[in-house]
């Protein structure tokens, strides 16, 4: 019944943030080009930070022991990494307004993506006897649905970008396309029944981070981005569904008195 | 001198594995299974060995219907007693 109580306020936090975070962009972005950019800027501090702070907090339930506490731990080097790349990119955008592709904050996402991509195998582990090769297979053909145009349109960048940055802007969809593999099938296994909503938050997450990576990709082409589109809604949604993933799991392992273990223990003896 | 009966020897087996077989996972799902078995059923895991089904039924809360993953491993350190009757009766109730 608790328990019950507290997944539903769950919810309703978790849709309140959306909201909110709507709202603020909807907002700023009425006021002008200017508020908008130091808005959404701004956002990418406590957004990304509750992050890292929610995982570092799950990791540290976990002692960084079993299956799960190294699971944890590939998924603060990830919330880390991100929150890093993107404090560099805030920089490089506001306070030396330069543009910030490519630059040190692409290494930190990039470095991101092997710590996620490790901790969604972890993550799936214990559901792999409900994994179907047949499940496998249609996730593997829909990632490479999306990787193929978007390696297109990478490729079709204008022709003043150098080698480096060509390079750089081809290994994003690819890194996409590899971590949306183990979030499609979360999913898949949520709307099966075999996990609950707030389970496959993460994996809800990642797809939304993907779909926003390639929204950025596409306006970054046309030549239609700024900071501020709509497209970093998608992403500081994503962040909010990570920390409402990581959330739920903190409130099903939260500590307990330690009276029941030893009356367990006493009733062996 | 201890006197043991073959029933306590196969309880302290089935309680130890389902012990490891958690504590694996992480020792929060083992406070986590020992405090929803008792909040439940009002047991502890030593009771799983005449209650199969509660210990299910909690994994099952916990992990959905994927449980079957945790249940296999808890298979898997058991095997080597499962001609034991009271082991073989739990290892038939939890897999069902």
């Amino acid at each position: 019944m608790q328990a019950n109580i507290e997944k539903s306020q769950t919810k309703k936090y978790l849709l309140l943030s959306i909201l909110c975070i709507g709202f603020i962009m909807m907002i700023a972005n009425f006021v002008g080009q200017e508020v908008t950019t130091l808005t959404t800027n701004l956002l990418y501090v406590p957004v990304p930070g509750m992050l890292v702070v929610l995982s570092i907090i799950i990791a540290a339930r976990f002692s960084l022991k079993g299956k799960h506490g190294r699971a944890w731990i590939l998924f603060v080097g990830f919330a880390v990494s991100w929150f890093t790349a993107e404090q560099i990119w805030l920089v490089y955008d506001l306070v030396y307004q330069i543009d910030p592709f490519p630059s040190l904050a692409d290494f930190f996402y990039l470095a991101g993506y092997p710590f996620l991509f490790l901790f969604s195998i972890y993550y799936l582990k214990p559901l792999k006897s409900t994994i179907s090769k047949k499940t496998l297979t249609y996730v593997s053909l829909a990632a490479m649905t999306l990787l193929i145009p978007s390696l297109y349109m990478a490729s079709g960048q204008d022709s003043q970008i150098d080698d480096f940055e060509l390079a750089l802007a081809l290994i994003y969809p690819i890194a996409d396309a590899i971590i949306l593999i183990p979030a499609l099938i979360g999913v898949i296994l949520f709307f099966r029944g075999e996990v609950n909503f707030l389970w496959s938050l993460i994996c809800v997450a990642i797809i939304l981070n993907v779909v926003a990576d390639t929204g950025f990709l596409i306006t970054s082409m046309d030549g239609s981005y700024y900071m501020g589109h709509p497209i970093d809604m998608l992403f500081l949604w994503a962040y909010i569904l990570f920390s409402f993933g990581v959330y739920s799991h903190i409130q099903i392992f939260k500590k307990h008195s330690p009276n029941i273990k030893s009356q367990s223990l006493d009733d062996l003896r | 001198m201890f006197d043991v009966t073959n029933g306590e020897i196969s309880k302290a087996l089935v309680t130890l594995t389902i012990e490891k077989t958690l504590l694996n996972m992480g020792k929060p799902v083992l406070d986590e299974v020992t405090h929803r078995l008792f909040a439940n059923y009002k047991c502890f895991i030593p009771d799983c060995h005449e209650h199969p089904e509660y210990l299910k039924s909690v994994l099952k809360e916990l992990y959905g219907n994927c449980y079957g993953n945790i249940v296999e491993s808890i298979k898997k350190n058991l095997d080597e007693f499962a001609t034991k009757k009271s082991i073989e009766h739990f290892l038939m109730v939890i897999s069902e």
